[in-house]
């Protein structure tokens, strides 16, 4: 495999997690803005522990989950009343002060001769764990891979709980979720919650895939990508988001012959997709109706 | 007088801010959506303009027009491809995604008609007026004037004309409206043209008070007029006038006392804070707590 192919690999893999976060905080019924703030707390807190206090990676990745998990609550406690544009735009801005804040923090180190450490606009450089580790660009994406796997695996388990049915009720109709005996407020934290830690554990991968890391990365368009991934794709099934990742990142990659012209083609392509299939191409419809056609041919 | 100078000079700007908010305004009141795409087709008619300049001439009338113009066709082609596809309750996310494309691809097409980047934007040469100290950019007065000018016509549009009428009606409760006899289908479309056109006067005046156009303004004036709504209240007028005066006076103070890098900051801030503690905006709270926008999850 070329590194070229691996690496737009693992970039697919990366970007899938924070898709997934964004389609965790859909399920019940909001619209984040947000996610690349928690992806980034968790680039950053991997990048303080592995390159600064020479931390494991497990140790690193387990630290970035927990802080973007945290995060994400603070957010939800601090915003939990709003919802739909009001939520959107709060956590708009919960995610650009974040980013402007970090473009403030300077805390340059040197470590081992290298620079090192938050330094502003010029980000965290040298985060050095897989060089120091010997992880080729395939190994990383194998490891990629695994986790997304590992995680997907979870959802698609998760999915058939009453927990996600519950879920899915209060951001269908929070009204009668509520007339249920079902408590929305506590659904929206506990998955906001969970989607921060999604989000932070594939910030965590992306720093150490990427070895520097600066604000700008985190920017707004990053966490809105994520956003329509998950919305092409439907939100019918934890498979929804990967697909919208594949369409974008696969025809972008593939018409980069018109690579002028090609987010006309591409901008024009995802509105005629969304007119056609306004629900996303795995919406819940959809899903439902082909769990009910493998179940007939079962019985 | 620093105080004042800098008071006076915020709200000068401010008042192209709360045109953008009012566009911004405009298209929730009607449509209950949020268009991300506003900013982009801005970028538009702007850049059109720029590229159209030396074929039309015709000097800073002619820059105008085509802003203008541009934008308001923008907003007609974004108000087809995105939003009159999507009208159902379930359309909202849909909606928003789809504008969100086309805000790529607008801001696209705007970079290929500014291959450099960076381009001047005609501007309007007056002289600065002073009086006991207080120093007033000529053209900036003029922007000011030309915003009082616009918001008095919309607001003259919207509450002495069968065509506002019928817009009001339908920003109440569509159904009513139609039924009552009111031409509805195209009103969507009105209202993007109406909100482009307003928005073509506040880019045409911040674009040559700057002096120059950058594909970066499409992003930037989403998120000004964006900001400028959600401090004044969401779908009220008022509030987005309100708004879009105390943006301009809050970033020109703290550019002015802590330098320029902490107005972004600042300007989260507060709207986080605004969210936080009164939901509706400043003005526009009765909106929130009716109940039925929660409730609709918009």
């Amino acid at each position: 495999m070329s590194l070229y192919v691996a690496s737009t690999l693992t970039n697919v893999a990366l970007i899938s997690f924070l898709a997934l976060s964004a389609y965790l905080v859909l399920v019940v019924g909001e619209v984040s803005f947000g996610q690349q703030a928690f992806f980034a707390i968790g680039a950053y807190v991997t990048a303080t522990v592995t390159a600064i206090f020479g931390g494991h990676i497990i140790l690193a990745l387990f630290l970035s989950t927990i802080a973007g998990g945290l995060a994400a609550l603070l957010l939800a406690a601090l915003v939990i009343r709003l919802s739909g544009l009001y939520f959107a735009i709060a956590s708009l801005c919960f995610a650009e002060l974040l980013r402007l804040t970090l473009l403030r923090i300077r805390i340059p180190l040197e470590i081992d001769g290298r620079s090192t450490g938050m330094d502003g606009p010029e980000g965290f450089s040298n985060i050095r764990w897989i060089f120091e580790n010997d992880f080729e660009v395939t190994d990383f994406l194998i490891l990629t891979v695994v986790c997304l796997l590992a995680l997907l695996l979870l959802l698609f388990y998760f999915e058939r709980t009453t927990v996600m049915l519950r879920a899915r009720l209060v951001g269908r109709d929070s009204l009668l979720a509520q007339s249920l005996g079902v408590r929305p407020d506590h659904y929206r934290m506990a998955f906001i919650g969970l989607s921060g830690m999604v989000a932070g554990f594939g910030g965590a991968l992306f720093a150490l895939f990427n070895t520097h890391i600066e604000p700008q990365m985190f920017g707004v368009m990053l966490g809105v990508h994520a956003l329509a991934y998950t919305v092409i794709g439907g939100l019918g099934a934890p498979l929804g988001p990967l697909i919208g990742v594949g369409i974008d990142i696969g025809l972008l990659e593939s018409i980069r012959a018109l690579s002028e012209y090609r987010m006309i083609a591409f901008g024009g392509l995802v509105a005629v997709l969304l007119i056609i299939f306004p629900q996303g191409l795995l919406s819940p419809r959809a899903v439902n109706r082909l769990w009910g056609r493998i179940r007939r041919r079962d019985v | 007088m620093d105080f004042l100078q800098t008071s006076i000079d915020g709200l000068l700007f401010g008042s192209a801010y709360a045109l953008l908010a009012l566009g911004f305004s405009l298209i929730f009141g009607i449509m209950k959506r949020i268009n991300l795409a506003y900013g982009s087709s801005l970028l538009f008619g702007g850049a059109l303009a720029v590229w159209l300049e030396p074929i039309i001439g015709w000097g800073a009338v002619g820059v105008f027009l085509v802003t203008v113009l541009g934008a308001a066709f923008a907003g007609i082609y974004v108000e087809r491809l995105c939003f009159s596809p999507h009208l159902g309750k379930t359309g909202v996310m849909a909606s928003m995604i789809a504008s969100f494309a086309i805000w790529m691809q607008l801001d696209e097409i705007s970079s290929q008609l500014l291959p450099h980047r960076t381009h001047s934007f005609a501007g309007i040469d007056i002289e600065a007026v002073s009086f006991s100290g207080i120093i007033l950019r000529g053209d900036q007065i003029l922007h000011f004037w030309v915003a009082v000018v616009a918001i008095g016509a919309l607001y003259w549009t919207l509450y002495r004309t069968r065509f506002g009428l019928l817009l009001r009606a339908s920003a109440d409760d569509p159904d009513t409206a139609y039924l009552l006899g009111g031409k509805v289908a195209r009103l969507g479309m009105a209202t993007f043209g109406l909100a482009g056109v307003l928005g073509g006067i506040a880019a045409f005046l911040i674009l040559s008070s700057d002096g120059q156009i950058t594909p970066h303004f499409g992003l930037w004036s989403t998120f000004k007029g964006l900001i400028a709504m959600m401090l004044g209240g969401v779908g009220s007028l008022p509030g987005a006038i309100v708004g879009g005066l105390l943006l301009g006076f809050a970033e020109a103070h703290v550019t002015f006392y802590l330098g320029a890098e902490f107005r972004d900051i600042l300007t989260f801030g507060l709207l986080l804070l605004i969210l936080v503690l009164r939901p509706g905006g400043l003005l526009g709270e009765a909106i929130y707590r009716t109940g039925r926008l929660a409730a609709e999850r918009i």
